[in-house]
């Protein structure tokens, strides 16, 4: 087996390497003193302290930001999943003109490779007008800004797999619109649901730049946190390490439940 | 009481004109079979009455009520689909009782009219089991028993037997043709096998690049086919068409070759036209007889034998013909056989 695919097998070992090697530099770098860290020690005793500063610590946000990441995190999913999925729905389903399908997916896609840089210095100022910044509900709105195009690509995808005849069966069972959605489609593209989700959650968990821009400290999410740690006088490694490893759990957890659903929804449309 | 009539309904795709004004009346218990090759329109036209398409022009009259703008939903009719379309993520017992549901019929009565249907088609202990975990046969029941369930004015069925092997095909055949003779139902059927149309419809629809060649019962349709085209997708195996020109008793092929008759219909004297014989109409006559009577003399190519039937290919001059005996075990290919025609039962269209 090894042998028959060893093409195959290397290289995976090798990027497992380059992948692993680095996460678990930064999970020992989380149980290390500050002083075992820069004198690069390999053999150390681990210790909590840095945790204890994450948590502990008269200045301590990081409870805070973890709740912070989790509700914009939860909330922008939610609304990524519910509008992508009733508009793939309407797009594929719903008998539109063509050319209104060809556009919209189209803008859709030009809007998904703008580097989102480009118009954040936009939305600090949109926000700032209409008294956004500094709310979660602003950096909610803005993962959802950037996850839809994402989001409806691929629930477009699952839906379209769902065969027109069952649509058609349902009609003829008495179903609206409306009715078709929740009853036939909905349970259907579950699965396309949860690895979208995951793949937006983790999106939204892992985003920098748009938490950065429309937060402070109050609203500030894990990433933001973290690279705070890097002061001008002092740049405190173990705390950073720590807060990266906590911040690995959620997506690594959901990664787990999500797994076999994820490799499909990233896989969808390959093939078909 | 269910009664459906279509009039003038026309379906454009685009450009593309697929129904031309047809024009039909559907009686309260009938069984009606729409037959035609693919493409001539007979699934649009179905789907034109179940509201799942709509129609470029015309109407569609249920019990006396333009339902053209109608949905489906509000048309209280059930379809049989030629994908089964069943709801994957729901057991038998949900599919079957989803439109009841869906029409806010008490649990009850659901109950009570779901475990009717199951019993009727044998799927009482499915009940529990995802379409998944079905085969093609029972499947296509829970299909049937997800229309059957509801009373509605009318079933249509979309080629619900395509999907079946041959013996099931057959078995399934006979069944929705007694159930419909217990539920006395408007029934609509859409078939592009002949068979299946001959044996199931109180009356058929022959249908051809969207207009309707002929409606009549299936013996009147196989013994009086109005044309050509009629007469050769009617039967199997096909009649035997032969284009030429009809003179005083004589019909002279295209090709050079021509056939005598004892009789002829002198309404056919002098026109050009098509010249039919089903394959049973020919009958092979000993050298003997065939000194009385007129006769063609066919070579034959290729014999298949069917067990009851015995069916011969060969060439009448540069004519290839087709006969349908009884058992002949005698006939090889390469064999010079003398082949009397019917003179009663010939066609001739002038198409």
């Amino acid at each position: 087996m090894r042998n028959r695919h060893s093409f195959v097998f290397y290289p995976l070992v090798a990027y497992a390497i380059v992948v692993i090697a680095p996460f678990l530099w930064i999970a020992g770098t989380a149980f290390k003193r500050q002083i075992d860290i820069l004198q690069g020690k390999i053999i150390f005793t681990p210790v909590l302290s840095n945790f204890r500063q994450l948590f502990d610590s008269r200045e301590a946000t990081f409870l805070n930001d973890l709740y912070n990441s989790s509700v914009i995190a939860v909330s922008s999913t939610a609304l990524v999943l519910v509008i992508a999925t009733a508009a793939a729905f309407t797009l594929q389903r719903l008998s539109m003109p063509k050319w209104f399908i060809n556009v919209i997916f189209l803008w859709v896609l030009i809007f998904y490779m703008l580097p989102p840089i480009t118009f954040i210095g936009a939305w600090f100022i949109m926000a700032d007008y209409i008294g956004l910044f500094n709310t979660r509900f602003a950096v909610i709105l803005g993962h959802t800004t950037i996850n839809l195009p994402l989001g409806l690509w691929l629930m477009a995808t699952f839906i379209n797999e769902i065969p027109k005849e069952l649509l058609e069966a349902a009609r003829v069972d008495g179903c609206n619109n409306r009715q078709i959605f929740s009853k036939v489609i909905v349970p259907l593209v579950k699965p396309g649901l949860i690895s979208t989700g995951v793949i937006v959650f983790i999106f939204s968990w892992n985003d920098f730049l748009v938490a950065l821009t429309l937060t402070t400290k109050a609203t500030q999410t894990v990433p933001v946190s973290i690279a705070t740690f890097a002061q001008e006088y002092e740049i405190r490694y173990g705390a950073m390490a720590a807060g990266s490893f906590i911040s690995t759990i959620p997506a690594l957890v959901l990664l787990l439940i999500g797994q076999k659903y994820i490799v499909k929804g990233l896989l969808a449309g390959a093939v078909k | 009481m269910s009664e459906i009539i279509l009039k003038k309904i026309r379906k454009s795709f685009g450009k593309v004109e697929v129904l031309k004004e047809i024009d039909l009346e559907i009686r309260d218990t009938e069984m009606i079979v729409l037959v035609g090759p693919s493409g001539c329109g007979k699934s649009t036209l179905l789907r034109i009455i179940a509201g799942l398409e709509e129609a470029t022009a015309g109407e569609v009259i249920i019990n006396n009520t333009n339902v053209a703008d109608k949905n489906p939903k509000d048309r209280n009719i059930a379809m049989v689909f030629q994908t089964y379309a069943l709801y994957p993520h729901m057991t038998v017992y949900q599919n079957i009782s989803f439109a009841l549901k869906m029409s806010k019929v008490p649990v009850s009565t659901v109950d009570e009219k779901v475990r009717a249907a199951a019993e009727m088609l044998g799927l009482s202990n499915l009940m529990d089991r995802y379409p998944r975990q079905l085969s093609g046969g029972q499947r296509q029941r829970v299909a049937m028993g997800r229309a059957l369930v509801r009373d509605p004015v009318a079933f249509l069925f979309d080629e619900p037997l395509s999907n079946l092997d041959a013996k099931l095909r057959v078995q399934m055949r006979s069944e929705i043709r007694l159930l419909h003779q217990k539920l006395k139902a408007t029934s609509i059927f859409v078939t592009h096998d002949q068979v299946e149309a001959m044996t199931m419809a109180d009356r058929i629809v022959v249908m051809n690049n969207g207009i309707i060649e002929q409606i009549g019962k299936p013996l009147e349709i196989y013994n009086k086919p109005k044309n050509s085209f009629v007469a050769g997708f009617i039967g199997s195996p096909t009649m035997n068409l032969l284009p030429g020109h009809m003179i005083d008793r004589r019909f002279k092929l295209e090709n050079g070759n021509h056939i005598d008759l004892d009789k002829v219909n002198p309404d056919w004297n002098n026109k050009q036209g098509i010249f039919g014989i089903r394959p049973e109409d020919l009958v092979i006559v000993s050298d003997q007889e065939a000194s009385e009577t007129e006769t063609l003399e066919v070579k034959v190519k290729v014999v298949e034998h069917t067990g009851l039937e015995t069916l011969i290919y060969g060439d009448f001059g540069r004519t290839e013909m087709c006969l349908l005996t009884k058992s002949n075990e005698k006939i090889k290919s390469g064999d010079i056989i003398r082949v009397k025609v019917n003179p009663d039962k010939v066609h001739f269209f002038e198409d």
